[in-house]
This record gives structure tokens, C-alpha cells and sequence, in this order.
């Protein structure tokens, strides 16, 4: 049998907006508390560049999800956002895709990981 | 014999990137000194004391006229230098070898093809004064070079002579103390002595390391830059003048002032926007923020601030 784990997918506020950043992290909590392991993907395909205040919600999402012994994955990243996530260190506490899609599958491979085949190589032979 | 030598720069202002070259330009310094710089030294080595550089502008032929005009002024032979390559040529050798050959002019080549360094004879300069006559296909003999050459079209290239020259694969000599084998650190570089320098490496004069940053796979950090609290180094060069903020983590790539060229992925990133790096002299240091995962354990923005203050 397999486990799956609760996902959401969310854009990260604009930087600068603290109304929207509060509430963004009321939900991220809100989600994390209700669930078991639960898998944050946060879309950055329209950000051009990092922001600092970006990458400081970035890791407080982190916090959040690893209280709920979930994990944030990022997807869709710009090359220039991925510098600055490698250069910060954030890309060392966060799961990078190309896009949504394909953190999501990700997700099912990573789920799919949990489940062995009832026989082995040999049996092929 | 009286000869001179004529240094071909690159066009327009010479601190600005070569199109097409990433972030390069030729005035970065190779462990403390341009590549003008080394060829200059080299050339003044032979007792030449005519030297002369000029911008590589197609429309305005300042080394025809410079040739010239030094040619009606007696001298016999020219050196003349392209800057588009670093090549520890012989030159002793090249003149010997031109001058036991009939031809007015000798390119040197190698492997790659010519690397725009030429001996010429005072005939040949004055038989080019004529602007009809510029182009002029003159007989040439060739001076194949087998020794060490960098063609300097990009960054990656840069760092390959950085990485030579501290391997000891080129002949580049370095200044300042080697305070353990094959790490170079200049007399007024300051290092905290809880800073991590794996060799080899190289830090440029004026320079500060400060406390918990690492340096390490052929890293070099030209002059008066400052390395901030914690932050990494890894195949990566900085450019003089350059503040890089606190716990960040670099690999192959090279910092000037705001600008990041990353070598690994292509891409070229401006840091003063989110406050990671800086020029400094241009911006106050303690402006700058860092994320909070960028602080090292156990040291708060706070500290950061505290210890940017105590900055000269």
C-alpha cells in the first residue's frame, strides 16, 4: 500500500506586501498543521529574481513544513533565481524542479520509493 | 638595434565587458596584475624602452601611425601585441628566429591558430604608410609556439589562467607571502586566524578575511575586497574592490563588485539587488542585508551588523 501525502501548490507573494505575506503564512501554517507530512511546491515561475525578503519567506516556509515533518519543494525557478538560491544556501534545505508538473510527479516517484516488487531481478533470468 | 613595441588594448573603455564574453573584460587582474601588465613587464625585460599601447579601434589606425612614425624615427623592429591572449612566448627566441629569416614580418602561431603577436621590420612599416597599400598581403614567416597560451575571449577562460597560474602550470611568478605552500596572501592583506584557507589560493593586497570564511579550490580574491563572516569561496575569483556579504556559499564563479558571472550554469546575475555583494567605496557596507539563512550558526544580523561597523 501506498502513503500519499497532502500537496499544495502557491505562488509566493510580492515582495514588499506585508499584508499578503502575513496572510500567505497563516495559510502555509494553516495547511502544515492540519497534515501529515505535508508537501509544499512553490511555484516561482514568475520571479525574475529573488528578493531578499523572497528568500527570507522562502525559509519560513521551511520552518514551517519541517514542524509538520513535511518538505517545501520549488519549481520553475528562473537560472538567475537558482544562483541566488545556491549562493544564499537555500537550495540546500529546499527540493528544485523545472516546473509544477514535474515537482508534483516527483512527488509520486518519491512516494512510489516506499513500495518494492514482490520478486526480484532473477526472476526475469 | 633599436626596436619598439606596440600593444593592441581592446576597443573603448577598457574596464567595460567584451560583448559576447560574460561578465570579462581585460582589466581584471590574473593574481594582482592585468595581462597588459604582465605583457608590458615582459616586453621592458628585453630592454625594450618604446612601448606603446593603443585601442584596438578599426577606425582610427593609431598603430599604423604609431609604427610609422617610429619607423621614420629609426627604429628597426616592432613588436606588435593583439591583446586577446596570454602566451608565455620566448621572446629572445622569436627575435632570433626573425631575424635569421628573409621575411619582413613573423607570426607567431600556435596550436590554435596565429595568436596575434607579430615581429616586424622597419621596411615593412614604411611600406605600409600608404593607406592603399595597409592591407597589403607581405610575405610571412611563421614562429610555431608549443609553450603555454590562454586565448582571453571569456570568463571561463580568465579562470582557467587563474587556475594555471596557481598550479603551477603557467609561468605566472605571484607577489606577496606564501604563508604555507602554493597560498599567496599579500603583506597588507588581513586574514582572521579563524578564517579557512585550503591551498592553493591567492588574496590580493588590502584585502580582509573575515572571521569563519573559507577559501579553496584555486579561489582568488584580487585587492581591496573584503570576504565577509562565514562566506564560502570555491573555484571562484573576486574582482578588486569587491564586498561579498556574510555565510553565502560560491562555486565556479567570478564576482566583480555586483555582478556574478556563475560558470557552471551559464548565467549572469546582478547581486547588488538583493544586497549580496557590493562595490565598495560606491555604497555603504552595513546597507547591505543578507537572508537570514546566509548568517553563519550561531551568528545573528545583529553580529553581522556589529562586526560591519568595526569595518576601517
Amino acid at each position: 500500500m501506498t502513503s500519499t501525502q497532502p500537496m499544495t501548490v502557491r505562488r509566493l507573494p510580492e515582495p514588499g506586501d506585508r499584508a499578503s505575506r502575513r496572510s500567505f503564512l497563516r495559510e502555509i501554517k494553516g495547511f502544515v498543521d492540519s497534515s501529515h507530512r505535508p508537501r509544499l511546491i512553490l511555484d516561482l515561475s514568475a520571479i525574475v529574481q529573488m528578493s531578499p525578503e523572497s528568500i527570507d519567506l522562502l525559509l519560513e516556509c521551511v520552518g514551517h513544513a519541517e514542524h509538520g515533518d513535511g518538505e517545501v519543494s520549488v519549481a520553475g525557478a528562473s537560472p538567475q533565481t537558482s544562483v541566488i538560491l545556491e549562493i544564499t544556501q537555500a537550495a540546500s534545505v529546499l527540493n528544485m524542479f523545472p516546473s509544477v508538473l514535474e515537482a508534483a510527479i516527483g512527488r509520486q516517484a518519491h512516494a512510489l520509493e516506499f513500495w518494492k516488487p514482490g520478486y526480484t531481478d532473477d526472476r526475469a533470468a | 638595434m633599436e626596436m619598439g613595441a606596440l600593444i593592441v588594448a581592446a576597443g573603448g573603455d577598457a574596464g567595460s565587458a567584451l560583448h559576447g564574453s560574460g561578465l570579462w573584460t581585460p582589466a581584471w587582474p590574473v593574481l594582482g596584475k592585468t595581462v597588459l601588465q604582465r605583457w608590458i613587464e615582459r616586453v621592458q625585460g628585453l630592454g625594450v624602452g618604446l612601448v606603446s599601447v593603443v585601442d584596438r579601434n578599426p577606425q582610427e589606425p593609431n598603430r599604423i601611425h604609431t609604427m610609422v612614425e617610429w619607423a621614420k624615427e629609426g627604429v628597426e623592429q616592432v613588436l606588435l601585441i593583439a591583446l586577446g591572449s596570454y602566451a608565455e612566448i620566448d621572446l629572445p627566441d622569436l627575435i632570433r628566429f626573425h631575424s635569421a629569416g628573409q621575411r619582413k614580418v613573423t607570426q607567431v602561431f600556435d596550436q590554435q591558430g596565429p595568436l596575434g603577436i607579430s615581429l616586424l621590420d622597419r621596411g615593412c612599416m614604411l611600406a605600409n604608410q600608404e593607406p592603399a597599400s595597409q592591407d597589403s598581403d607581405l610575405p610571412s614567416s611563421r614562429y610555431d609556439f608549443l609553450g603555454y597560451a590562454v586565448r582571453l575571449s571569456s570568463t571561463g577562460k580568465y579562470r582557467q589562467l587563474v587556475e594555471d597560474a596557481l598550479e603551477g602550470r603557467c609561468g605566472i611568478h605571484l607577489t606577496g607571502s606564501q604563508t604555507q605552500p602554493r597560498v599567496w596572501i599579500d603583506d597588507t592583506a588581513q586574514v582572521d586566524a579563524s578564517a579557512t584557507i585550503e591551498a592553493p589560493c591567492y588574496i590580493g593586497p588590502g584585502t580582509r578575511i573575515k572571521a569563519g570564511a573559507a577559501l579553496r579550490g584555486c579561489s582568488s580574491v584580487e585587492r581591496n575586497c573584503e570576504i565577509d563572516l562565514g562566506t564560502t569561496l570555491d573555484h571562484t575569483s573576486i574582482q578588486p574592490n569587491t564586498y561579498v556579504a556574510p555565510g553565502l556559499y560560491f562555486r565556479e564563479s567570478v564576482v566583480d563588485g555586483t555582478r556574478l558571472e556563475h560558470l557552471a550554469r551559464g548565467v549572469t546575475v546582478d547581486l547588488g539587488t538583493v544586497g549580496l555583494s557590493a562595490r565598495i567605496g560606491t555604497q555603504a557596507r552595513h546597507a547591505h542585508r543578507s537572508p537570514k539563512l546566509a548568517h553563519g550558526p550561531g551568528l545573528s544580523r545583529r553580529d553581522a551588523i556589529k562586526e560591519e561597523e568595526h569595518c576601517p
